[in-house]
């Protein structure tokens, strides 16, 4: 049993390795990515390990080293925490990015910083773990804000792009907005419990929680795109694919929710914050969906469509399910992946086209890949007895049969029937019917890092559902027994989207919208929320910082105020009493009248 | 403590009888010898300051900021090579000179033990520097910027002098050894506020505070590369360091005349930051930085608790290393495109990817990236001042947002981009600037596997 601790380190410290290599010089650098891509292989096999070791007997660790400093009553050390969700996610995410490594090394084999890319993705990766597995507020921070930098440094790859970089800065805007009620949330505990250890907090216990569970929140709202903080998601498509497969759908997106995940045990007894996060996750899975439905480009959808699922995760924690909002988080790595490396070996075949009414007839011309697509959007939906549907499927049956509000699970049954709209939405167009794409495109998905890539998540989007919720322990008590129609709620709303979307997708082809009605208006454009968000607030902060702070108070007042009030005050007294105004002719006059005065004076004595 | 100081003085003979080829390799040679000796104090064995003589002493509060000093030197001498590469060779000297100079003082004012040859040492700073912003600055505007940064300092320290010899009346010493065992509450009346005023404005105005802080983005902007570091990096940290000294016989004074100078700094703090976001000249962004993450300190100092007292040293190092830093990198960017306008500069990426890479490091150490030491005294600010109030959570957490976007944008501005037609032909980086950069990350990078050193004395 010793080497469960081990293990699991030696497949955390296995990843980097490469890093150190590279620092080190000691690789080729032609081969540089092809080592990234195997060390996070044997990283993952390594770390099956300790995972089975963990399903079999369930004991969950946590690992206290190297002591960093103690601030006066608090003891900071580097400490792992290896528990169900970490045991459980680190092979899931090392899953996926091996996959993701494999498909970049084909996505992304023209770029001349391939080896920087990599090195990123796996910094990327080293962070995620930190993040997962770490058992202090601090050290979960490091990798909080790592991961978030780590996406500003990916989104804004091709940073001769103006639309990337500004993509990159909005993310970081976006997520540092949520680091303020991560920091609030330090603060709390430190101030309340004096520790930051997680098993600490925890065991005291502490009442009164809503600041620091508000402020974790806020976190999870920035982190995970929740709406009022969510326009940074779509925004971080300009990213190259692979890093919206990685950081956007499957590992970094997720953090929120595992951070509220971690938090639950505060949260479990904190009805205000419960519904707030209910509400705030409703909110956010029919807005996004709702978005999803008009958007043109295939990469903003699934976006999207990510943004709608982690607001069905946070509906799930709101209805006191963490374990099942992690489930779901581990199901949805897979098949979220693989749309995105679909996209992705869609757009680099069509000469980086991602407008899905450019595309069609895919069916004949990329069996493959849309074989794939069409399962991963499958699964998407919740399909029965693909990956999602165990996760899925369970949410909304929980989500049925709780004392919940009726409006949240109204929304989060309509967000899900959209989840079949839009995922057909992509098939129809992107795969059916007739091509609409340049006819001399070279259409080629013959390349064995693609397709093994695509192909191990695929059995993934197929088989992992199954077999995680087979082996985990029980977590929640699943319910015995419900209605038939609640039973068949999911399936049914899935279903009708489906029918319906390719009702309407039909109708699109033969009679044509003479104009755009003001619901499609609201979804196309996201809402309006970025056209009033991203204008308004900068415009007034800038011309606030331009006008009041700069001219205004720094270039006039306080200049006026102490520097050029005292130096012209100065100038005006000095002017005002000195005798001396140059006056020559009449000084040396008066010097003369003096000099004889006195010269006459001083001969009359005599 | 003269195993430093005596060195530092022969410095300057050191400058004046080497040859001409001699002059840069001899000085910098030197003086990091100097700073690796200097390494010896952050050695503290026990609670008590290290006591050399009765002129001069070192404690955990002042043994960072020293080392800081030292280690500065020899970067900016070596980030003045190229600027001065076409002065004659004696003004090539004199400008070590200053610098070694001002060094020296520097050195003796963090070691001083008594508080009135400290005021003497704090003034005699101001005449190397200000020599370096007027003789060697870029543009007309230097003069100005060197009068602003004469006045501001001269007119908030000479209440100073007349405070301390009130005090030295009062209290028959002012040996700072001493002053830690005098704990007489100072008696509620108008004298005292005043004499609290008249402490704590001297260095108020040097660190600066909001408000009376115009001094600082000219001097910066107008001073050569080594003055903008040693300002950036040491003299506004002068400010901090007299702060936290004599804040400990201010009591109970502070209890209640800190309130207008938390709230100002709080407020200062982000008006700063906001007009980073705007500013299209480098230097001066670099320079309002400064004014911003100086408010934390001034806040943190303010609120007196260990936690405050230890963020607050942390982040004097964290910012004297970052800022320097950044003000290299700016000149860098100065010495290629002979100008301080980002526009002008972007793209450089492209272009200088290892310069590129400094930018990152140096720009996510401004921003606070966890776990580097800015973020350590940061946090600990930020903890200190929502356990004083739980309000000021709010403007940190702007503030917060406001830093790391106005590091992002200088970032992407400079960096970023295409590349203009102008920086075609750009010299490619100087080893000499790549070292010059390593040597001021390798710090911040070890000391964040360390932290404890540079916590000050409530660690």
């Amino acid at each position: 049993m010793n080497m469960f601790s081990s293990l699991m380190l030696a497949s955390l410290s296995v990843l980097t390795l490469p890093i150190m290599s590279s620092i080190l010089n000691t690789h080729k650098n032609s081969t540089y990515p092809h080592h990234v891509k195997n060390i996070i292989s044997y990283a993952f096999i390594t770390s099956l390990v300790p995972t089975m070791m963990f399903i079999h007997s369930g004991q969950e660790t946590i690992i206290s080293n190297w002591h960093w400093m103690t601030i006066q009553t608090l003891k900071l050390s580097l400490s792992f925490k290896l528990d169900y969700f970490s045991m459980i996610f680190v092979p899931v995410a090392l899953f996926v990015t091996w996959s993701i490594m494999e498909f970049s090394l084909w996505y992304m084999h023209s770029d001349p910083y391939i080896t920087r890319f990599f090195k990123y993705l796996l910094t990327f990766l080293i962070t995620m773990m930190i993040l997962v597995t770490a058992n202090n507020l601090f050290q979960l921070f490091i990798g909080w804000e790592g991961v978030g930098i780590m996406s500003f440094l990916l989104i804004g790859w091709w940073y001769g792009r103006t639309d990337a970089n500004t993509a990159a800065l909005q993310a970081i805007l976006y997520n540092r907005i949520g680091d303020i009620g991560f920091i609030m949330a330090m603060a709390w505990f430190l101030f309340n419990t004096n520790t930051w250890d997680l098993q600490q907090i925890f065991m005291l216990d502490p009442n009164l929680t809503n600041l620091p569970l508000l402020g974790l929140l806020l976190a999870a709202t920035g982190k995970s795109a929740q709406f009022g903080l969510h326009p940074w998601l779509p925004s971080a498509m300009e990213g190259p694919t692979p890093v919206s497969a990685l950081l956007h759908s499957s590992t970094m997106v997720v953090a929120g929710v595992f951070l509220l995940i971690r938090f639950h045990p505060l949260m479990e007894n904190n009805k205000t914050i419960q519904s707030l996060t209910l509400c705030l996750g409703a909110i956010t899975t029919l807005f996004t969906a709702i978005c999803a439905l008009t958007q043109n480009d295939i990469k903003k959808i699934i976006a999207f469509s990510t943004s709608s699922q982690l607001g069905l995760m946070i509906v799930t924690i709101g209805i006191n399910q963490p374990y099942l909002a992690f489930l779901h988080i581990c199901t949805h790595a897979f098949f979220k992946a693989m749309l995105f490396m679909c996209s992705g070996s869609i757009i680099h075949s069509l000469n980086d086209e991602q407008d899905i009414r450019k595309m069609g007839g895919l069916f004949n011309a990329m069996p493959f890949t849309t074989t794939s697509l069409i399962i991963g959007s499958l699964a998407l939906t919740g399909m029965p007895f693909l990956t999602g549907f165990y996760s899925k499927d369970l949410i909304i049956e929980t989500a049925n049969t709780s004392y919940t509000n009726a409006w949240a699970l109204l929304m989060t049954l309509i967000a899900t029937s959209l989840t079949a709209v839009y995922s057909t939405r992509i098939i129809f167009f992107a795969l059916l019917g007739q091509p609409r794409f340049l006819p001399l495109t070279t259409i080629n998905e013959n390349n064995p890092f693609l397709i093994n890539s695509i192909k191990r998540l695929l059995i993934g989007s197929i088989f992992a559902g199954f077999f995680i919720s087979n082996n985990i322990y029980p977590t929640t008590i699943p319910e015995m027994t419900m209605p038939i129609y609640m039973k068949l709620t999911a399936l049914t709303v899935t279903i009708l989207g489906f029918t319906l979307a390719l009702e309407l997708s039909l109708i699109t082809h033969n009679l044509k919208l003479e104009h755009p009605t003001n619901m499609f208006k609201f979804s196309n454009l996201l809402g309006y929320y970025p056209t009033i968000m991203h204008r308004l607030p900068p415009l007034a902060n800038l011309s606030m910082s331009q006008k009041s702070a700069s001219l205004l108070l720094d270039s006039i007042w306080l200049e006026n105020i102490l520097p050029k009030s005292i130096s012209q005050f100065q100038m005006k007294t000095s002017i005002l009493i000195s005798t001396q105004k140059g006056q020559i002719k009449l000084y040396f006059l008066s010097f003369l009248i003096t000099l004889t005065l006195s010269m006459l004076l001083f001969n009359l004595h005599e | 403590m003269l195993k430093i100081i005596i060195p530092t003085i022969m410095l300057m003979p050191l400058t004046w009888l080497s040859k001409k080829n001699m002059i840069w390799i001899n000085t910098t040679t030197y003086s990091l010898l100097i700073s690796l000796i200097s390494l010896s104090l952050l050695n503290q064995p026990n609670n008590n300051s290290l006591n050399f003589s009765l002129m001069f002493f070192s404690d955990p509060l002042s043994a960072p900021l020293l080392v800081l000093t030292t280690w500065l030197l020899p970067l900016m001498l070596m980030a003045s090579q190229h600027h001065l590469s076409k002065e004659p060779l004696i003004r090539k000297k004199l400008y070590i000179t200053m610098l070694a100079m001002l060094q020296t003082f520097l050195i003796m004012t963090f070691t001083a033990t008594e508080l009135i040859s400290f005021y003497i040492l704090f003034e005699a700073t101001l005449v190397p520097t200000l020599i370096i912003i007027t003789r060697w600055g870029n543009q007309t505007e230097r003069l100005n910027a060197g009068l602003y940064f004469l006045f501001y300092t001269l007119v908030g320290s000479l209440p100073l002098l007349v405070a301390l010899i009130s005090i030295q009346n009062l209290t028959g010493s002012l040996n700072f050894l001493l002053i830690q065992y005098w704990n007489q509450a100072l008696p509620d009346s108008w004298s005292n506020i005043f004499l609290w005023l008249a402490c704590m404005m001297a260095f108020m105005v040097k660190m600066p505070l909001y408000g009376l802080h115009l001094w600082l983005p000219k001097a910066h902007v107008e001073a050569p590369i080594a003055g903008s570091m040693v300002l950036a990096a040491i003299l506004l940290k002068l400010g901090g360091y007299g702060m936290l000294r004599i804040t400990m016989m201010l009591n109970p004074q502070t209890n209640f005349m800190a309130y207008p100078f938390l709230m100002l700094s709080l407020w200062g703090m982000i008006m700063t930051s906001s007009i980073c976001l705007r500013q299209t000249d480098l230097k001066s962004l670099i320079a309002y930085s400064s004014v911003s993450h100086m408010a934390l300190v001034i806040v943190a100092v303010l609120i007196q608790t260990p936690w405050s007292y230890m963020g607050a040293t942390a982040l004097m190092i964290a910012h004297g290393l970052t800022s320097s830093m950044l003000f290299c990198l700016a000149n860098s960017n100065y010495e290629r495109t002979h100008s301080r306008t980002m526009i002008l500069a972007r793209g450089l990426q492209t272009l200088l990817p290892l310069m590129a890479a400094w930018w990152l490091l140096a720009s996510l150490t401004n921003l606070a990236l966890p776990p580097s030491i800015n973020l350590i005294g940061e946090l600990f600010v930020v903890m200190s001042s929502f356990s004083w109030s739980n309000i000021t959570i709010i403007l940190m957490g702007a503030n917060i947002t406001i830093t790391a976007l106005y590091s992002l944008y200088m970032l992407i501005t400079t960096q970023r981009g295409k590349y203009t037609h102008h920086i075609n032909s750009i010299k490619p980086s100087f080893t000499r600037e790549n070292a010059l950069m390593a040597l001021h990350m390798t710090p911040l990078l070890l000391l964040s596997l360390n932290p404890k050193i540079i916590l000050g004395f409530t660690y």
